[in-house]
């Protein structure tokens, strides 16, 4: 999960753990390329905010999707308010979806669901 | 003839006189004492004969024409009888001439009689006019030759004056100005045939009427100041404008009026006379230039008024980027802090339902439900920026329900202004229930914000049918109001009458209800006394009708 507010991780991170996954948590673009290039197994699914300092949420979808390797993993755009002009933009980018941040605790438990699923499509 | 004297023939003392004359010049030509007694004696004959029967007699004394062998001196008498008399004077008069002729034009006669020169001296010019001066020269013979000589030289001076009279009359009628002269009492005693032309008005109508009849209304009072005798009779020459009435067509016509005095030695006012000169063409490009200088400011301004709305268009710009920024800055900084509190609150409600107890429950719900209309409200402004291509939801909404619930979004703000907000019967219209509600809440939170600090607020919501599909509904309050004069900056975007500091507000509240009202096709106004409360009063269609 790429995001500038820790405080996201934590609402979700026990939904998801619940599921079983597990998370590694980077706060913006840069840091998510880093640690990127550190990983020998690269993870299933990457959560992107669009709003985070250094670089952003669709500049971190362009340097992912322009890599060979990283090309492939599932990138979900995960913010506050829904924009259909920049969902267009993030799905013409190559996402392969933009959701709404959780507005409920019920929310939450089906976004973390979604993600869970998202991560055992790529296993599969 | 060259004449050379005469005399005019009216009574026994110029018969006296004629024959006096007549020798004196038969003397000059040289003639014998005797010749010179014929000659006289001719001359008498046909005078007494003339002074007795004719009219308006006259003799005149000269010489034949110079340049003829034989000279002549001359006496012609003429009168003005129409027939030649027959009588012994002239034929006595006949037999003592060397020449005698006699003709009648009808109502003149005149008789010549010619006298032979004998002398062979040169007669020439220069001699006749030495003999004319001996004539002029020559001392009266008698008080009464004196008395006649005088007045023989009046009558000349009076001919001429005639004469001179008359050219001036011919020149002023032929001048296209107007001449006038005014007595002392400002009575027209005399005007050329100009005026009588141009407005067919007797000097007689002229007088009686003071000039009214023909000079325009409007410019009367300053031209009969003309007649003031104390304000114009110590000024050389008074000249003022006026429009005079031009029979022919009837148009008043501008003329210059100009006016002198003509005063003796002892600086009396004898008469007046001054003169009108038709200016109106003049006029006409003068009013043609003002109107063109007119044209050229109303330009200027138009121009000004252009730049003015320019900067409007600048301002109105400026603010819009403002208020995206604003609407950005809501998006992103307000949303996310929201979305927690309505995140946390319903965590509470639903991982933590054990430990809270009922009022708490309620409380959280209360929390989550203003909450939600808080994001509904941002998600508002958030389209506010858009609003020109905002599609409305028209659905029929019960402004009851709407007011009510208002009131329990602001239940905060009304506890702490200890506000009575009373509702009375409030009508069903179609409308965009989102934006309703936030032109209810703008309206009764703008009144609340500006309410008195010390006496409770009071707003009461009330409706009016305006019968032409319309209602209005009025929030009329006791707060501090507004000068009326500020009416139109108060629904201006960002517009505000008070600083940050003594009332909080982003400028924001009453621009988005003109916005509101406006989509819906209706208006929204205030009225407002300074310290004594304000009414906004909406106006909207109960049934929304599109404008083409």
């Amino acid at each position: 999960m790429v995001d500038d507010d820790l405080e996201e991780l934590t609402l979700i991170e026990e939904a998801l753990l619940d599921a079983g996954q597990t998370v590694h948590y980077e706060e913006n673009g840069i840091e998510a390329l880093n640690y990127l290039e550190t990983c020998e197994q690269l993870p299933s699914l990457i959560v992107l905010d669009l709003n985070m300092p250094k670089l952003n949420g669709t500049e971190t979808l362009m340097q992912l999707k322009s890599n060979d390797r990283y090309k492939n993993i599932i990138v979900v755009i995960y913010s506050t308010s829904v924009n259909a002009m920049e969902k267009e933009k993030c799905m013409n980018l190559g996402a392969h979806s933009y959701i709404a941040k959780p507005l409920s605790y019920a929310d939450t438990l089906s976004t973390a669901k979604y993600f869970s699923e998202l991560c055992a499509l790529k296993e599969m | 003839m060259l004449e050379i004297a005469r005399v005019t023939l009216q009574n026994e003392m110029d018969l006296i006189l004629a024959n006096r004359r007549a020798m004196c010049l038969a003397e000059l030509a040289g003639l014998s004492i005797g010749a010179q007694t014929t000659f006289a004696t001719a001359v008498s004959e046909i005078s007494r004969n003339s002074i007795e029967k004719g009219k308006n007699g006259c003799l005149l004394l000269g010489v034949a024409d110079i340049k003829k062998k034989d000279k002549f001196i001359v006496a012609e008498i003429k009168d003005e009888t129409s027939s030649v008399p027959s009588m012994e004077g002239l034929e006595y008069a006949k037999k003592l001439a060397h020449k005698f002729s006699i003709s009648n034009t009808g109502s003149e006669t005149s008789v010549e009689l010619q006298f032979f020169i004998p002398s062979s001296h040169k007669l020439t010019h220069a001699q006749v006019d030495t003999w004319k001066g001996h004539f002029k020269n020559e001392p009266p013979i008698s008080p009464y030759e004196e008395i006649k000589r005088k007045n023989e030289q009046l009558q000349v001076v009076a001919s001429k004056l005639l004469e001179s009279e008359s050219q001036y009359k011919t020149l002023t009628n032929s001048l296209p100005i107007i001449i006038f002269s005014l007595n002392i009492n400002g009575d027209v005693i005399y005007a050329n045939d100009w005026f009588t032309s141009f407005t067919r008005v007797s000097l007689e109508d002229l007088n009686l009427s003071k000039w009214k009849n023909i000079v325009h209304n409007d410019d009367y009072a300053e031209f009969s100041i003309l007649f003031n005798e104390k304000i114009v009779s110590d000024a050389s020459v008074i000249k003022t404008q006026c429009r005079l009435r031009n029979a022919e067509s009837g148009e008043y016509l501008w003329h210059l009026v100009s006016l002198s005095p003509v005063k003796d030695e002892r600086d009396n006012i004898l008469y007046w006379i001054g003169f009108l000169v038709d200016i109106n063409a003049q006029k006409l490009v003068e009013k043609t230039l003002n109107d063109n200088r007119n044209l050229e400011e109303a330009q200027t301004q138009l121009k000004k008024k252009e730049q003015g709305l320019q900067a409007d268009i600048n301002e109105l710009n400026r603010s819009n980027t403002e208020l995206s920024q604003f609407a950005f800055v809501a998006s992103h900084d307000l949303q996310e802090p929201l979305r927690k509190i309505i995140l946390y609150s319903d965590y509470l409600l639903n991982k933590y339902i054990d430990k809270v107890d009922k009022k708490g429950k309620t409380y959280l719900k209360n929390m989550i439900d203003a909450s939600h209309r808080m994001r509904n409200l941002i998600e508002d402004i958030l389209s506010f920026s858009e609003v020109n291509n905002k599609k409305l939801d028209l659905k029929p909404i019960d402004l009851n329900e709407v007011a009510k619930e208002c009131l329990q979004d602001m239940e905060v703000l009304i506890l702490e202004k200890r506000a009575r907000i009373s509702i009375k019967e409030l009508p069903v219209i179609e409308a965009d229930m989102a934006l309703i509600r936030q032109l209810f809440i703008n309206v009764i939170s703008n009144a609340l914000k500006y309410s008195k600090d010390k006496t409770p607020a009071k707003v009461s919501i009330s409706s009016k049918k305006c019968g032409n599909g319309e209602v209005a509904i009025y929030f009329k309050d006791n707060g501090i109001g507004f000068e009326e004069k500020y009416l139109d900056k108060i629904f201006t975007l960002f517009q505000r009458l008070h600083g940050n500091q003594s009332y909080k507000g982003t400028g924001l509240g009453l621009a988005i209800c003109k916005k509101i009202v406006q989509l819906h096709n209706g208006k929204i106004e205030a009225k407002s006394e300074l310290d004594k409360g304000a009414t906004f009063i909406v106006t909207i269609p109960t049934k929304y009708k599109a404008i083409s």
